[in-house]
This record gives C-alpha cells, sequence and structure tokens, in this order.
C-alpha cells in the first residue's frame, strides 16, 4: 500500500470516514430527543459547518477512526441509569459545540469539524492551549505543559460546565 | 563561588533557587522544590529510543532519486539539524550545571542534554545511509558559511554566559585583572545572562527546530524519505518536552517564584526577549532563502516556510505571555501536525510500521512448549 498522498490532493474516499459515514452518525449525537433518557431539555445547539480549509485534510486523514462524541465508540466510565451531562462549547468567535462523549475538549471539537493545533495529544507540548474564558474545566492527570492564568490544554481536560473557549 | 562536586554544607532545598543558590549535594529526590522537573525526566525517560532501530534502507533510493536542488535542500537541513543537536548536546551541561541549585532541575539538564546526543547520533545514522562517505556532509557544517552564520546565532548567549560564569567560579564577584584585561563579574549580569540565554534556548528548540521539522516532514508528504521522517518524529517528540521545561525555568523565573531579584531581571530583558525571537524568526526566513535558492520542492517553497516561521514564532512567544510579534494567522502548513504527532503510527495509512521504536514493549506471552522438560 503507497502513502503518497501530495499536500493539494484530498486523501482518497476510503480513508474519509469523518466525512461521510461518521457524520452521518454524528447526526444522532446532535439530535438528542427528551425521552432519549438524559432527563434533559433538547438540545439545541447544532454543530457549526465545517472550518477547516481542504488543505486540513491530511490532518483528518491521521485521527482515529472513531468519532469521538459516539457513545458506543467512547470508552467513558458508565454512569449508573444516565448519560453522562452535556456541556455546551462557545468560541469567542461565535461557533458552538457540545461536549457529551469525548474523551477530553481536543477530541471534541475535532469530532465537529473545529480545526485546533496540537501535537502530542497528552499534555506535554503546550501547543492546544486555549484560554477559558468562562466555565470550568477537570484534569484527570496534571499536564506537563506550562500554563499561564486562564488557559486550558484542550487535549487532556474535560469541561465541568458549560465552557466559553478562546482558541 | 569555586564549584564543588558535593558541597558539604547543610540546608533547606526547598529555600533554594532554581540557579545561583547553594551548590547541589546530595542527588536525592524524596523532597522536591519544583516536582514539574522530576515529571519531565519520567517523561523523558519513557520516551527513549535508539536511531538504530528505524530502517532506512528506502531512504538511499529516494535521495538518489531526489533532484539536485531538492538534495540541497534535504542535506542543508540535515546539516543545520546536526549542527543544532551538536550543541544542545552538551551546552545545558556547560552552562547550567555548574550553577543549578536543586537536584531534580540538574538531572533534569542532564537528561534532557542527553537526550540531545540520541539525536546527534541519529543524524550520523541518517548520512551513512543516504551518501557513500559522511565526511562529505559532516565536514561541510564548519566549512559552509551559511552553516557556520547559523552557529555563531545559536551559540552566542550560551557562550557569552559561560565566559562570566566561568570567571565567577573562579574568581568570585568583583573587579578583576585577566590576562591585563579588566572583568567585571556581578550577580545581576550572571543572572542576566542566564536569562537570554534560556530565552535563546527556547528559541533554539521551539522555533529553529520546528522549522527544520517542516523541511523534513514536506519530504515525507510526498512519500520520499519516510525513514528520516521517522527519527524526526522521535526528535519532535522529545523537542515538544525540552521546549515545555525551558519554558517552565522562564516562567518560574519571570514570576519571581523561587528568586524575587531574578524576576526583576526578567523584567528588564522584556524587550531583549522581543528582539531575540524577532532576530531569530529573520534568520530563519534568510536561511528559507539559501534552502530553496535553486528552486522549491512540491508543497514547500520559501514563502510558505516564512509564513511558518513566522506563526510558529506567535505561537512560542505567545506561550511566554508575551505579544505575538506578527500578524496572527492560521498555521500555514496543517499538515504537518499529524507527522509532529508521534502517536498516530498505528492510524496513520503509512507504508511502514514504526513500531520498532517500542524499546520498552515486551512479548509477554509464553507457550509453555518453550519450556520443554523445564521442570518449575
Ligand atoms: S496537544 Fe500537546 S499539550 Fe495538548
Ligand atoms: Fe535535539
Ligand atoms: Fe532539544
Amino acid at each position: 500500500m503507497s502513502r503518497p498522498y501530495p499536500m493539494s490532493q484530498p486523501p482518497e474516499s476510503n480513508h474519509q470516514d469523518l466525512s461521510s459515514s461518521a457524520n452521518d452518525s454524528f447526526e444522532l449525537d446532535g439530535n438528542i430527543e427528551p425521552d432519549s433518557g438524559t432527563g434533559l431539555p433538547p438540545f439545541e445547539l447544532e454543530p457549526p459547518p465545517a472550518t477547516s480549509d481542504s488543505s486540513a485534510q491530511q490532518v483528518e486523514l491521521y485521527l482515529p477512526e472513531r468519532d469521538p462524541e459516539q457513545p458506543e465508540q467512547t470508552p467513558q466510565l458508565e454512569l449508573e441509569g444516565m448519560a453522562p451531562p452535556v456541556f455546551a462549547i462557545t468560541l469567542d468567535d461565535g461557533h458552538q459545540a457540545r461536549f457529551q462523549y469525548a474523551a477530553n475538549l481536543l477530541e471534541s471539537l475535532e469530532a465537529q469539524q473545529i480545526d485546533v493545533h496540537f501535537q502530542c495529544r497528552e499534555g506535554y507540548c503546550g501547543s492546544c492551549r486555549a484560554q477559558l474564558l468562562s466555565g470550568e474545566v477537570h484534569y484527570a492527570n496534571d499536564p506537563l505543559a506550562w500554563l499561564n492564568e486562564g488557559e486550558i490544554l484542550l487535549c487532556c481536560c474535560i469541561p465541568r460546565s458549560d465552557v466559553k473557549i478562546k482558541l | 563561588m569555586a564549584y564543588t562536586t558535593f558541597n558539604r554544607n547543610e540546608f533547606d532545598t526547598f529555600k533554594q533557587p532554581m540557579f545561583f543558590g547553594e551548590h547541589v549535594n546530595v542527588a536525592r529526590y524524596d523532597q522536591q522544590k519544583h516536582k514539574i522537573f522530576e515529571n519531565l525526566i519520567e517523561k523523558q525517560l519513557s520516551f527513549f529510543w535508539r536511531p538504530e532501530e528505524v530502517d532506512l534502507t528506502n531512504d538511499r533510493k529516494d535521495f538518489l532519486d531526489l533532484p539536485d536542488h531538492e538534495k540541497h535542500i534535504f542535506v542543508s537541513n540535515l546539516k543545520y539539524q546536526t549542527l543544532l543537536d551538536s550543541v544542545q548536546g552538551r551546552s545545558p551541561n556547560v552552562a547550567f550545571l555548574p550553577v543549578v541549585s536543586l537536584p531534580e532541575l540538574e538531572t533534569w539538564i542532564e537528561t534532557w542534554s542527553f537526550s540531545e546526543t540520541i539525536h546527534s547520533r541519529s543524524y550520523t545514522h541518517i548520512v551513512r545511509n543516504i551518501v557513500p562517505n559522511p565526511a562529505t556532509i559532516f565536514d561541510d557544517i564548519t566549512r559552509n558559511e551559511h552553516i557556520t552564520r547559523r552557529a555563531v546565532s545559536v551559540t552566542h548567549y550560551y557562550d557569552s554566559f559561560i565566559e562570566l560564569s566561568n570567571y565567577y567560579q573562579q574568581l568570585g564577584e568583583g573587579t578583576h585583572t585577566v590576562n591585563g584585561q579588566a572583568v567585571e563579574v556581578n550577580m545581576h549580569e550572571l543572572k542576566r545572562r542566564l536569562y537570554l540565554t534560556l530565552v535563546s534556548v527556547n528559541v533554539l528548540e521551539a522555533i529553529r527546530f520546528y522549522v527544520s521539522f517542516a523541511c523534513s516532514f514536506a519530504f515525507a508528504e510526498r512519500a520520499k524519505m519516510e525513514g528520516n521522517a521517522k527519527i524526526i518524529k522521535l526528535i519532535a517528540r522529545d523537542e515538544a518536552l525540552h521546549l515545555t521545561g525551558t519554558q517552565h525555568m522562564l516562567q518560574i523565573i519571570a514570576r519571581g517564584k523561587d528568586d524575587a531579584d531574578f524576576a526583576v531581571i526578567a523584567e528588564e530583558c522584556k524587550a531583549d526577549v522581543v528582539r531575540i525571537f524577532a532576530e531569530a524568526a529573520q534568520q530563519e526566513k534568510e536561511w528559507a532563502d539559501y534552502l530553496f535558492k535553486d528552486g522549491s520542492m512540491i508543497g514547500l517553497n520559501k514563502d510558505i516556510l516564512c509564513q511558518y516561521v513566522e506563526y510558529i514564532t506567535n505561537q512560542r512567544i505567545a506561550a511566554l505571555g508575551f505579544d505575538r510579534i506578527f500578524e496572527a494567522r492560521s498555521n500555514p502548513l496543517p499538515w504537518i501536525n499529524s507527522w509532529l504527532n508521534s502517536d498516530n503510527v498505528q492510524v496513520a495509512p503509512q507504508e511502514s510500521e514504526i513500531s520498532s521504536y517500542l524499546v520498552g514493549a515486551l512479548d509477554s506471552e509464553v507457550d509453555t512448549n518453550d519450556l520443554g522438560d523445564f521442570d518449575l
């Protein structure tokens, strides 16, 4: 198998899970019914259209093939008798997303086609540093990268409330 | 203050600053003023890899097939990387160890430098695999004026700090006459030079190296020199940790978290910090000019690389809490993220796997037949 994708050329369709099948199933996640057992009111936010330009497709090519915002594919702890809470993510430029099943904010935003800088994806390089404008986040492990006041590392935290973020 | 390899004084390690306090004595890690350095050490150790485990036989063929102007780009970039790691493999030890005051920081510096020596050894591995006579490449690093000009800018701050620090260790503070020349040694100037050295190290590892990574990965984006790219991925993983270590040192100093005088000096140096970042960006752009002097390559040219220089400079200076220097723009090389991330190898549809670097992974499955008649 060869992998000579020139940068200007879109990836072949068999590697484009994120844009076809995975996106279809993402709709499931985007339309939670009030009777789906969450006990939460219907969630109004729609995932925004892709913000990435076509040149970023290479990046998507390497992302995990699962969709991190799909419950079946995300190894989160079972919460007895309830779905994980849903938190709204608002970006300073007005884009909106939602966090429910992903392992961290970075994966959640990527699953909703919002481009975020990253390198290590485990808290030591600082590439995914963002400003937390409001709300609270939680780290399962203390990250290694330096954080200034009000900054968070998207790759290793989850929201604990609705959050507003500046990338 | 004369250096001693085992300080006999008793002192409270929690009262020591990172640098220019008591000399270290017992290498103990049970009490740590800045635990982050211990965490960095553990992470760095978990990254251990050996260049020889990456197979480069395809790179040889790829290299022979490259057009001349691309050979120039590849080889010049490799020479620059070799220069940078030659400096980094020794300089943190020589510059910082004589003045360090915390055992966990001392060990981080040694661990950091050690990983740079792996990088240096990997360049020899690469060069041996692509040309019959490695000397044709290595000898040019001290001869080619474009490279030596780079050497001056990456070593200047190290050398100027080491010079003054040597006088301090031999003669202490004060005005001394050395070989008929007056030499003024004071703590303010020592700390100022140390701070600027840390800034220039951060520029070296967090900007200069990343520009060189972009060139290495641009070849691999076209499925050329993929073995080389695998090695550079491993180097990039280490460098991401190094730049974090240096950001911590700079921020601990700037925030007065362990030495109030040093925080004042960091404040005084703000304009110098911006200047060092801006100069490095300019030098990297001039280097891009030299790399692409005979022509661009598919996917990367001088303009795009210069945009990347501005982008990465902005990112790094912002991480230190400074305003961005250049007009904000998005990453002009979005594909670089996936190359810089070393954990995507399983999911990347690449021809060859990189599993060989999992040195620590053992096959723990034992077939009882293997034991034969061995009686337990
Ligand atoms: S991607 Fe490295 S710290 Fe988040
Ligand atoms: Fe290095
Ligand atoms: Fe380094």
